[in-house]
């Protein structure tokens, strides 16, 4: 299955970003959760170290196995998926108002990390054996379906933030596979007709709260408006040189909540400044091209379907959460990959990289 | 090829993306650099007010020494609870707790917090004064859910525990709206507090101090993280009255063995120090220094015995026979008699078509200065009285010191009258009639003084005319050792004739250590001078008429006493006026204590107790549990008794 001297073809210097801007992570959480009134590190910093191992072991699994021969399975694991995310529906771990994690003693779970693989798995296969393309109605519904089932199950634990993120997985799939541009701008009118819609009629109050909030922050400067304010605050008094390490004051004194998590970058832009955001930005936009180059080389539709899902909802939640970190969008649960706390995060993420270095690598392979 | 076909999408849109992600990420970037380098300043700005505090820390204010270096005045450390209205997140919740916590009604929180409404949310607005340990520790355990909540550890007056002289010290409180608006008060913020009364008031300025600061790291439940830097606050200077604490409590201690309420200024007539301020009933000073509660205050103000006022100062009496001593000096300076001047009292006299009574039914017989001041004989008074005229009593009573204010440095003294043919005409547009002095010549009719006034007066007769004004502070120390405080300048002096000067004081001699109103007062050795005075409550008729009505007021003539000692080369003067004791030498024992206990210290002698009470409890005890009740209640049933034997054996004697 591996052959010999393969892994000459991989992309080193992509793997040698993904793996530097997880260190960066490290260090951020090392940061973030580092206690001030007791001196020392959170616990969190160590789950995330054995996450980010965890991880890089799933980068080698999924890098070993030919993704030819995944996609083969790719109907058996979205079914699995499928099962597990209904499963935390029923029997998983409760926090912060939401059902997302299933219990696996010293760590938790979420299947829905994981669903964002299987999605771009089953989706690329689909449009892959599809000689069509995607250029028809009738494939992309069908395509669709695979991502309703999936967002559908996410959405009700509820976890909105991820199920967004597989929109992103399904159409830049279906883009790359020819979906026509009267498509494109179809599916565009559409979600601009739907928004009023989904206010109405879909939207928590919380969901609400927050969009309102963040088109207007001081409305709600204590609460809602609170951590946007802050962020702004946090990114803003980083300057171009940043405060140092563990120096920051908005983080270590706990002015931005979450700051290991969802605002992991806001604290990031402030310890290291412009310079620090210079530098994750350009290694974040490496490794988007760097992905997107292997797309470009990979030998079949299947390996460029795959990757450009993968990296699809990748840039997403990147480009997402760091818009938020600077206080420019509304707040949304939505980790920064690589960066963020979270070990499902970490190690999905790691093993979706494995899959894009598996397609470049055996690029000339038959 | 279909399948190589399809492929020529792949390419172009794949660069489509690439471009995409290019632009996103250089809007990222230009976003970023806008927050970190354009605007830079103001988030720098934003995030230092977020966690740096600056925090007051309260000056200690200064000391009160008395005059021989014993601490009257001082501070102890009280903790305060205060809300930080920037922390707060459910107000309601925590003003709930808070109550549970204290037992303090809710509805005090609201008031207070109304008052503050307009200030910064992040200054602290003290809730609780002075809470005790169990709220503090309360408070302390609920931090995670109480996080507005602050705890500080604030230096808190602490004035003697009973009561001791304290209207003199007066008190300290937050200061008020008014105060605030006057911008009279040196610029104090608000919370600042200040004193309110007494020499807290007056030395304010001198008391206050200089608040420190420190400025800290908080984190977002506002806890400290980090000490940034701290100016320390500077005590306030230290004030060495002129109050010697063992003459103060003998005075006290007189007043409450004898069991009545009143007033007493016992001061050094060579240099106008006072070395004792009395009156009574008092109030506990201590209950205003962390934040008096407002039952309480409401208490003091309505309590018909007037706890609050201090009657040294403020109260003014008819100061009776205590004023013949003004109208024999005015006689005598004016040259109008000698002392040798004989006068026939035949139990009344009349002027102006009207019969004015002796106090001695079958009269004096022939009397000259000395024997007329040891009798208290009317007659001879309103004779002097008559041939004075009004108008020379005043000025002699303004040169004495019984007259306006006596210039003390308290606050809010009221002034006594004696009055004139200009004051009569100015207050009532009507001429003075010759027969009203008849009756101002025995300190009656309009005659209104203060005990200080009267002290004053019979201090300046001491020392041979020379009207000090009365005084309470001796030294200062601001941090730089003790600096003496330049005593103000006399308000009048005037060189009386030695042998006038011999002549009263033989007269007042006389009345303690001869066939006098006074003997009570007698000390063996000391030669102590004196004179009784009664100042009526009610005219005569006017007591017939309330005796039926069934008034509760107390309708009992009020006594006096006016003491100096020895009588050559007096060195202690005072009044001593005891409230419904109904005669002049039952207020006369206390001044002995006071005089006894003066010349003990000066001698080094054991301190004296106060004799076995011989006087009974007078007026209505007290139904508040706040004012010291000065009567034990055992007593009270003999007391009551006793007092138609006082009555009796009183009425033989005057």
């Amino acid at each position: 299955m591996f052959e010999r001297r393969l892994h000459r073809h991989i992309d080193w210097l992509l793997l040698a970003a993904v793996l530097l801007l997880a260190g960066i992570g490290l260090v951020m959480i090392y940061s973030t959760t580092y206690d001030v009134m007791q001196g020392r590190v959170g616990a969190e910093f160590y789950k995330q170290l054995y996450a980010a191992l965890l991880g890089v072991a799933a980068l080698a699994v999924c890098l070993a196995i030919d993704y030819r021969t995944l996609a083969e399975y790719s109907l058996v694991v979205f079914v699995a998926i499928a099962l597990l995310l209904l499963y935390v529906l029923v029997f998983g771990v409760v926090a912060g108002g939401a059902r997302r994690w299933i219990n696996l003693g010293p760590m938790n779970l979420q299947p829905s990390e994981f669903a964002k693989v299987a999605l771009a798995l089953v989706v690329a296969t689909f449009f892959a054996e599809n000689r069509r393309g995607a250029g028809n109605w009738p494939d992309l519904a069908t395509a669709a379906v695979l991502l309703v089932v999936l967002a559908g199950l996410i959405a009700k634990q509820p976890d909105l933030g991820t199920a967004v993120t597989l929109v992103p997985i399904f159409l830049g799939i279906a883009f790359v596979a020819g979906m026509r541009l009267k498509v494109v701008a179809a599916i565009l009118a559409l979600a601009i007709v739907a928004a009023p819609a989904a206010w109405m009629f879909a939207l928590k109050d919380y969901q609400k709260s927050r969009i309102e909030t963040f088109l207007d922050p001081e409305k709600d400067a204590r609460g809602a408006g609170y951590q946007q304010i802050q962020a702004r605050v946090t990114v803003g008094s980083g300057g171009v040189t940043g405060k140092g390490f563990l120096q920051g004051t908005q983080g270590q004194y706990k002015f931005l909540p979450v700051a290991h998590n969802d605002f992991v970058y806001s604290v990031l832009a402030e310890e290291h400044g412009f310079v620090g955001v210079l530098v994750t930005l350009g290694l974040y936009l490496l490794v988007i091209l760097r992905s997107l180059d292997a797309a470009r080389m990979a030998k079949d539709r299947l390996g460029a379907f795959l990757v450009v899902g993968l990296i699809s909802g990748f840039t997403f939640q990147v480009v997402y959460n760091i818009t938020m970190s600077a206080g420019l969008a509304p707040v949304k649960g939505l980790p920064l990959p690589l960066l963020s706390y979270g070990g499902s995060s970490i190690m999905a993420t790691l093993a979706s990289f494995g899959l894009v270095l598996n397609v470049r690598m055996r690029r000339f392979t038959n | 090829m279909r399948f190589v076909e399809d492929r020529r999408h792949l390419p172009r849109r794949l660069a489509a993306l690439r471009a995409g992600v290019i632009v996103v990420f250089g809007v990222l970037a230009t976003c970023f650099w806008y927050f970190q380098v354009v605007q830079h300043q103001k988030f720098q700005e934003m995030a230092q007010n977020n966690h740096l505090r600056t925090l007051a820390l309260r000056a200690p204010r200064g000391t009160l020494f008395d005059r021989n270096g014993r601490v009257l005045v001082e501070n102890r450390d009280a903790f305060n609870i205060s809300l930080v209205r920037e922390q707060t997140h459910d107000l309601d919740g925590t003003l709930a707790a808070l109550a549970r916590i204290t037992g303090i009604a809710r509805e005090e929180f609201d008031a207070i917090l109304a008052r503050h409404a307009n200030e910064p949310r992040y200054r602290p607005v003290l809730l609780v004064g002075d809470a005790s340990l169990a709220q503090v520790s309360a408070v302390l355990a609920r931090r995670l859910e109480l996080p507005d909540l602050l705890v500080q550890q604030v230096p808190t007056r602490h004035y003697p525990t009973d009561e001791m002289a304290a209207h003199l010290f007066g008190y300290v409180g937050e200061i008020t709206e008014q105060q605030l608006a006057r911008q009279d008060h040196g610029g104090f913020g608000p919370g600042a507090i200040i004193g309110q009364s007494g020499v807290e008031q007056i030395y304010n300025a001198e008391l206050m101090g200089v608040d420190g600061a420190r400025r800290v790291v908080v984190n977002s439940v506002g806890r400290e993280i980090e000490i940034l830097g701290e100016r320390p606050p500077a005590e306030g200077a230290r004030l060495r009255l002129t109050i010697d604490a063992d003459l103060q409590r003998a005075v006290e201690n007189g007043f409450r063995a004898t069991g009545y309420w009143g007033a007493a200024a016992v001061l050094d007539p060579r240099t106008g120090e006072i070395l004792s301020l009395v009156s009574l009933p008092a109030y506990d000073p201590n209950r205003f220094a962390a934040g008096i509660d407002r039952a309480t205050w409401t208490r003091l103000n309505t309590d018909g015995l007037r706890p609050l006022q201090n009657r040294a100062i403020q109260g003014r009496y008819s100061p009776g026979s205590t004023f013949k001593i003004v109208v024999a000096t005015a006689a005598l300076e004016e040259g109008i008699v000698t002392p040798d001047h004989r006068i026939f009292c035949g139990g009344g006299a009349t002027f102006y078509g009207r019969y004015f009574k002796c106090h001695l039914a079958g009269g004096h017989g022939s009397l000259d200065m000395r024997h007329a001041i040891e009798k208290s004989c009317n007659v001879y008074f309103y004779t002097l009285g008559n041939m004075l005229g009004v108008d020379r009593i005043h000025k002699w009573a303004q040169l004495l010191g019984l007259a306006d204010k006596t210039g003390i440095d308290l606050p809010h003294e009221a002034e006594s009258l004696v009055p004139s043919t200009e004051w009569k005409r100015r207050r009532t547009g009507e001429k003075w009639y010759a027969g009203e002095t008849i009756s101002v010549a025995i300190g009656q009719g309009q005659v209104s003084v203060t005990p200080l006034a009267l002290a004053t007066m019979i201090s300046t007769v001491a020392n041979g005319g020379t009207r000090q004004v009365p005084h309470l502070v001796q030294a200062i120390d601001d941090g730089h050792g003790w600096q003496p405080v330049t005593p103000p300048a006399p308000l009048a002096v005037t060189s009386m004739q030695p042998e006038h000067v011999a002549a009263l004081h033989d007269g007042l001699w006389l009345a303690v250590n001869g066939a006098g109103t006074a003997g009570r007062a007698r000390l063996p050795g000391y030669d102590v001078a004196g004179k009784t005075g009664t100042a009526q409550v009610i005219s005569n008729q006017g007591r017939d008429r309330a005796r039926g009505s069934g008034t509760s007021r107390d309708l009992r003539d009020h006594g006096w006493f006016v003491f100096f000692a020895p009588r050559d080369h007096p060195q202690i003067a005072g009044a001593i006026f005891a409230e419904h004791s109904e005669h002049g030498y039952l207020a006369a024992p206390i001044a002995r204590h006071v005089i006894d206990t003066y010349f003990a210290k000066l001698e080094g002698r054991p301190l004296p107790d106060y004799p076995a009470p011989k006087a009974a409890p007078a007026g209505p005890l007290p139904a508040d549990p706040d004012v010291v009740a000065i009567v034990d209640p055992t007593d009270r049933g003999t007391g009551e008794a006793a007092r138609p034997a006082v009555r009796r054996a009183a009425a033989a004697r005057e």
